[in-house]
């Protein structure tokens, strides 16, 4: 699920190649080295002593490696040309690295609206995706190994990365950059859909949160109200307007919580609100363990039902 | 002073010999009194290379072992999914500690530590030209060292990887002690290392057997002078790198931190221009290593040595022109990438030529399939996959896919474990014979090599497909179901075959290791260089002049002609401890060097800089100064009995060759020294030019910033006009010390002392005038690297107070005069270089803004 | 060490030295130029990033011939008249190091023809 050498889009195949011709190439040459080592060390005196001369170093030090190297390099600069090509018409996407988890922010785009995210990167299949990346703290990186090469989202620069998605399909994309307590538990969902279900998918998320409709619900966003969450996240539609966590609007509809960690249900996120400092210590967010049973299930219930 | 020509003397046969036989009674004897070790708890004053080098090894293997056992405890966290034996907090410590360790406190110093050892044995020098030196050297790496490695048990290891890339390492992301043990540990280690490089440049090029011109020089000499430049050049950059982040963190200058117009990559770039070169750093030694184990073995001169020599060489160079293939991800242009994309594939051209060189004389020769053989023949199997997977990840797209995974992890270690632990093995099997009784055992040898070689591959070449199927590094855990847990597994059992390895190779160098010299094993592989023939602590009993390249092959009695001292020098002419200086190309006698012997200065001076970067570390500011300024005193004190001036008459050393025991000028070891750390002081500056210019190009606009007054162009002038005085009075003063009648003029003292408040006062002027514009050094990155430049070149001039009165001091004293003058040009030759840095920093603080214009 | 020692020394190391300088050049501009945005100015209707890499491996390639050809002659001198072998080991090696350099020189050049200025 998450392999660079199961490409799903251009970049990665491309790739993907290089590393195939590459790693053929280098085996062959790496049986020639030991061959001609272990040859010189037990063939017979007269028959290896051709090899014991400096011609040996010539051609095989220098003129080979010249004539291998002078080929690689230039295959290696056009790959690099055709990787990572920004194209016209392009989807843009902002994506910002914080401590330990992903903001992801859809630009508006003619008569669509902007809005934000967390932790899944949503895109069209077929359609060319730029997605920019900088950081709100340390230096986090961003890689999706299925698309591609991986870019740094570094604090005062913004970087981007272009890619294609070739296949629908559920990948996994992780920080490959050292940022701390939490890198290891640092990781995204990228969710390539049909053009027509991503459009449909845009639509919803750019909506305010669902109003509850049962009373457990309406007790779970007046908990999330009273518990003071609303100063860290923002749930569009109610007065939670927190901009330090992740957008909770349509929490319910992800995939997965905790930066890619568990999967989304009432009970992960009940034991999420209660014990993250457990299970992801030194994430930003406290534990909340004095809520009981009862008000903990409301609560994860509501976040739940935010689809 | 002129080299003395040497008519006939060392370009003829063996026959007529320097001495004549028999030796004058007590010569041998007078020679073994000098040098004699001190006993008792006196030993630990002991500067002699041969003992300070293996306590050096002896220190850089213990890290080994230390680093290694904590990826041990790695390995055993990973060997299964969400493992929960170590938690976050430790294990990014133990990653940490476990690559700090092992590149600042193994790698760099063992290679080192073997070339105090093996360097003037192969050279067949008494000594290396500052034995007190190495001495400081060893001792603050190893009370440094220890300290350092202790935060593991308290918790205050650096937890921001050994890269420390900032703003993590930075106050706000990191705010407690750790990250500063990293920088001022780290940072003083490597003064330390530079320290080392000094020694073996000089060593190389002017402490030499008579007539081992640079085409005789063994290739271990030849990889360490590279190493060494390598390291003067590239170990700026990290002490500089060092230096602005302490200040950052200490003071708030904000170099890295992007909202006041810092940027983090300034630290990748600092980092890596140190750190890549450092992988050369330490692999060129072991090469050179191979380089004299593989004729040995083979019993054949080796093939292509000219082309090794320019391998060495090229990769010295090129090796300075890949530090941003570690930032392929970073973002920048790639037109940028790709020319360190060509320098990286470039690289493995020298490195090919070193591999097939030694295929080659492989070929010609008969290979014995010795213990040493063995760690040969697996460093070339394993160094090679490793050079191959290099050249793969010199691609930048296949690095934007490899790059921070575990096929990192393994392309590192195949190089570092095979370009450098492997040969390194291969050298305490060979050279074992020339330091103990008894050399180590050849069955437990193979049991060694064995489960290292299998270890290492078990381990490591599972990670290349761990990485490409998406594994980061430096993760503490990883989730069930990516499918990494057999090959994490895999890789974990690896680890403890090479850790059953290295346990045994203890069990035998317990059983086998017993340090002599007089009586070691000898030459028991039949090799061909100098560091077989008999010794002592005084090396050979004398210096011999060699023909060829393999002077023990192809001059048959050398060993017995050396040991009888019919060669150079077969005594002591002052009664102390003495080196022949030769000159750097075709080695020929130019003096007699008077080396200083036992002391305490150096244990103590080296104890006392340990302890201020230390007491600094935990902020306890005022014992840390104390520390400091003992440190100083210490090593005034221990260069007070240096500079002996002319003891004697020129001593005739055999052969017609009459010496100076003291020479001044170009000629002198010390001015070669001197010249060096001006080298090393001119990269840290010109890299601190460099940040300034980078901060410039990552502030468009804003260079000065908004509201900041560059000062009147006035005040720089003065300054500039105050160096240039201090300057020309220093210059006058060597003036009035020309001639050989052993004068000590009045006016040299006087003209230093007018000099000193000149160059004082320049550099006073010049932090004043920008105190006075209201800069502050917190604001924004502009006023950061202005104040870096200005505190940089104060450093500069108060050391050079320093060296002033020094020198001042020994006029004083009547222990300066227009012959016996060392001092004194050392003095100059500093004062130039603070004056002339101090010009270039006044040009670019005060000209570059005006210049750009505030674009 | 004298004038001519320095100067051997000099010619034995030219390449390699005129690799810095092309690969500090280069880096330099094109960090510059694009660092600041000024790469789209023209240079008499070419590009400036490449045509600065262009002229650059240019210079530096003329120099490592000339230090080449140089030392090429040096060492043939020596074949031919007897030489101190540390002569004949400092000629040969200059021919050696400047050779590898003609070709590092030029491999530094190829990314002017294949790669955008700053993208």
């Amino acid at each position: 699920m998450q392999s660079a050498l199961d490409p799903a889009g251009g970049d990665a195949q491309r790739i993907y190649w290089l590393t195939v011709i590459m790693t053929v190439g280098g085996i062959l040459i790496f049986l020639l080295v030991t061959g001609l080592l272990l040859y010189a060390i037990f063939a017979a005196p007269e028959r290896r002593a051709w090899l014991g001369d400096r011609r040996t170093i010539i051609v095989g030090g220098l003129a080979f490696p010249i004539v291998v190297l002078s080929m690689l390099l230039p295959y290696g600069l056009t790959v690099m040309r055709d990787t990572d090509v920004p194209t016209p018409g392009a989807l843009p996407i902002e994506m910002v690295g914080e401590q330990y988890w992903w903001r992801v922010r859809y630009p508006a785009d003619q008569e669509r609206a902007e809005f934000s995210t967390a932790n899944e990167l949503v895109v069209p299949v077929g359609r060319p995706i730029s997605v920019s990346v900088t950081s709100a703290d340390v230096i986090h990186s961003f890689w999706i190994p299925n698309f591609g090469g991986k870019i740094d989202m570094i604090p005062g620069r913004i970087n981007r990365l272009n890619f294609t998605a070739e296949r629908p399909g559920i990948y996994r994309g992780v920080c490959a950059e050292f940022c701390g307590d939490q890198h290891a538990r640092m990781a995204f969902d990228l969710i390539a859909l049909e053009p027509a279900e991503f459009e449909a998918w845009r639509v919803d998320q750019a909506k305010p949160a669902l109003e509850p409709d049962l009373p457990s619900l309406v007790r779970g966003r007046e908990l999330f109200r009273m518990g003071g969450c609303g100063s860290c996240h923002v749930v569009r539609g109610t007065e939670a307007d927190g901009q330090f966590g992740p957008d909770l609007t349509h929490v319910g509809s992800r995939r997965t919580i905790g930066a890619g960690q568990f999967p989304n249900n009432i009970g992960t996120l009940a034991g999420w609100i209660a014990n993250v400092q457990h299970i992801k210590p030194g994430a930003r967010m406290p534990s909340y363990g004095s809520l009981t049973g009862e008000d903990l299930r409301a609560l994860a219930g509501y976040l739940e039902s935010l689809k | 002073m002129n080299a003395p020509e040497l008519p006939k003397a060392f370009e003829r046969g063996e026959e007529e010999l320097p001495n004549p036989l028999p030796r004058p009674e007590g010569e041998f004897e007078a020679l073994k009194r000098a040098w004699k070790p001190p006993r008792g708890l006196r030993f630990l004053t002991a500067v002699n290379n041969t003992y300070v080098g293996v306590w050096y090894v002896g220190t850089a293997f213990l890290f080994f072992i230390l680093a290694g056992i904590l990826a041990l405890i790695m390995r055993v966290q990973l060997a299964r999914p969400e493992n929960d034996l170590v938690g976050h907090g430790l294990y990014n410590q133990l990653f940490t500690m476990h690559g700090t360790v092992m590149m600042f406190l193994f790698a760099v110093p063992a290679v080192e530590a073997a070339s105090v050892y093996l360097l003037p044995n192969m050279q067949a020098a008494r000594d290396l030209p500052f034995p007190r030196l190495s001495a400081y050297a060893f001792w603050a790496y190893f009370v440094g060292g220890l300290v350092f490695f202790g935060t593991i048990f308290f918790g205050l290891s650096p937890d921001g990887g050994w890269f420390m890339y900032p703003p993590l390492t930075s106050t706000k992301y990191s705010p407690a002690d750790n990250a500063d043990w990293w920088l001022l540990g780290i940072g003083f280690i490597e003064i330390s290392a530079i320290a080392g490089a000094i020694e073996i440049i000089v060593g190389v090029m002017k402490t030499r057997a008579v007539g081992m011109s640079l085409d005789k020089l063994p290739i271990y000499s030849w990889a360490m002078l590279v190493f060494a430049v390598m390291i003067v050049i590239g170990f700026p950059a990290i002490i500089l790198g060092t230096l602005l982040l302490e200040m950052e963190r200490a003071f708030d200058w904000p170099f890295f931190i992007a909202e006041r117009g810092g940027d983090p990559l300034l630290w990748q770039h600092l980092f890596w221009f140190f750190g890549h070169p450092e992988v050369y750093i330490i692999f060129l030694p072991a090469t050179g290593m191979v380089s004299m184990i593989v004729p040995t073995m083979a019993q054949t001169p080796l093939v292509g040595y000219r082309l090794i020599v320019l391998a060495l060489i090229a990769t010295g160079f090129l090796s300075f022109g890949l530090w941003v293939h570690h930032m392929f991800a970073t973002g920048l242009p790639k037109m940028s990438l790709s020319f360190f994309s060509a320098a990286s594939t470039a690289v493995a051209v020298p490195s090919g030529i070193q591999v097939f060189a030694w295929i080659a004389t492989i070929a010609s020769g008969r290979m014995r399939l010795t213990t040493p053989s063995l760690f040969v023949i697996g460093f070339l199997f394993i160094f090679t996959l490793g050079g191959l997977t290099g050249v793969m990840v010199a691609v930048a797209p296949f690095d934007w896919q490899a790059h921070d995974s575990y096929f990192v992890v393994a392309h590192l270690h195949y190089v570092l474990i095979g370009g450098m632990v492997f040969p390194l093995f291969a050298a305490f099997y060979y050279w074992v014979p020339a330091a103990s009784k008894r050399a180590l055992s050849e069955r437990l040898g193979r049991w060694v090599f064995g489960l290292m070689f299998l270890g290492v591959n078990v381990t490591f070449l599972p990670m290349h497909i761990t990485g490409l199927i998406g594994m980061p590094r430096r993760v503490y855990t990883y989730p069930v179901e990516m499918g990494w847990d057999a090959l994490n597994l895999v890789s974990t059992i690896g680890a403890f075959m090479i850790a059953a390895g290295v346990a045994i190779f203890l069990y035998d160098l317990a059983r086998n290791f017993r340090f002599t010299l007089e009586d070691n094993a000898g030459n028991v592989w039949n090799a061909s260089t100098l560091e077989w023939l008999p010794n002592g602590t005084y090396n050979t009993r004398s210096i011999p002049s060699v023909v060829s390249r393999d002077p023990l092959w192809e001059q048959p009695n050398l060993s017995k002609d050396v040991e009888e001292g019919r060669y150079y020098l077969p005594g002591t002419v002052t009664g102390g401890r003495e080196a022949l200086v030769t000159s750097p190309f075709d080695a020929r006698p130019q003096y007699i060097l008077q080396v200083p012997g036992p002391g305490w200065q150096p244990v103590l001076a080296a104890v006392f800089t340990a302890a201020f970067f230390l007491l600094l570390t935990v902020k306890l500011v005022f014992p840390s100064v104390i520390c400091g300024v003992l440190a100083v005193g210490c090593v005034i004190w221990w260069l007070w009995e240096t500079d002996p001036g002319p003891v004697r008459p020129p001593a005739d050393i055999g052969g017609g060759i009459v010496l100076p025991v003291y020479a001044t000028g170009p000629m002198n070891h010390s001015w070669w020294a001197m010249i060096v750390l001006m080298v090393v002081a001119g990269m840290v500056f010109t890299c601190l030019i460099f940040s300034y210019l980078f901060l410039w190009l990552v502030n468009p606009g804003a260079w000065p910033p908004q509201g900041v007054r560059i000062p009147d162009w006035i005040w720089p002038s003065l300054s500039a006009f105050l160096y240039c005085a201090s300057g020309a009075l220093v210059a006058v003063a060597s003036r009035q010390l020309r001639g050989d009648d052993r004068r000590s003029p009045r006016s040299v003292p006087v003209l230093i002392g007018v000099a000193l408040p000149l160059v004082c006062g320049a550099s006073a002027i010049d932090l004043w005038m920008q105190w006075e514009t209201g800069l502050s050094p917190s604001a924004h990155a502009y006023g950061a690297a202005v104040y870096a430049i200005t505190s940089l070149q104060i450093f500069f001039v108060l050391t050079t107070l320093v060296m002033g009165a020094y020198t001042i001091a020994r006029w004083l004293a009547g222990r300066l005069d227009n012959v016996r003058r060392t001092t004194f040009d050392n003095t100059m030759l500093f004062w130039y270089y603070t004056a002339g840095q101090g010009l270039v920093a006044l040009l670019v603080v005060h000209g570059f803004p005006r210049l750009t214009g505030g674009l | 060490m004298g004038g001519r020692r320095t100067g051997q020394i000099l010619l034995m190391l030219a390449g390699l030295i005129a690799w810095a300088v092309q690969f500090t050049a280069i880096y330099g501009v094109t960090s510059t130029l694009c660092g600041r945005g000024w790469a789209d100015a023209n240079l008499l209707g070419l590009e400036v990033v490449p045509m600065t890499i262009l002229s650059a491996t240019l210079v530096t390639l003329a120099a490592t011939a000339v230090a080449l050809i140089w030392s090429f002659r040096n060492y043939r001198l020596a074949k031919h008249q007897p030489v101190a072998a540390v002569d004949d080991f400092v000629s040969h090696a200059a021919v050696l190091i400047n050779g590898l350099s003609i070709v590092v020189i030029l491999w530094h050049g190829i990314p002017a023809f294949i790669l955008p200025a700053c993208a």
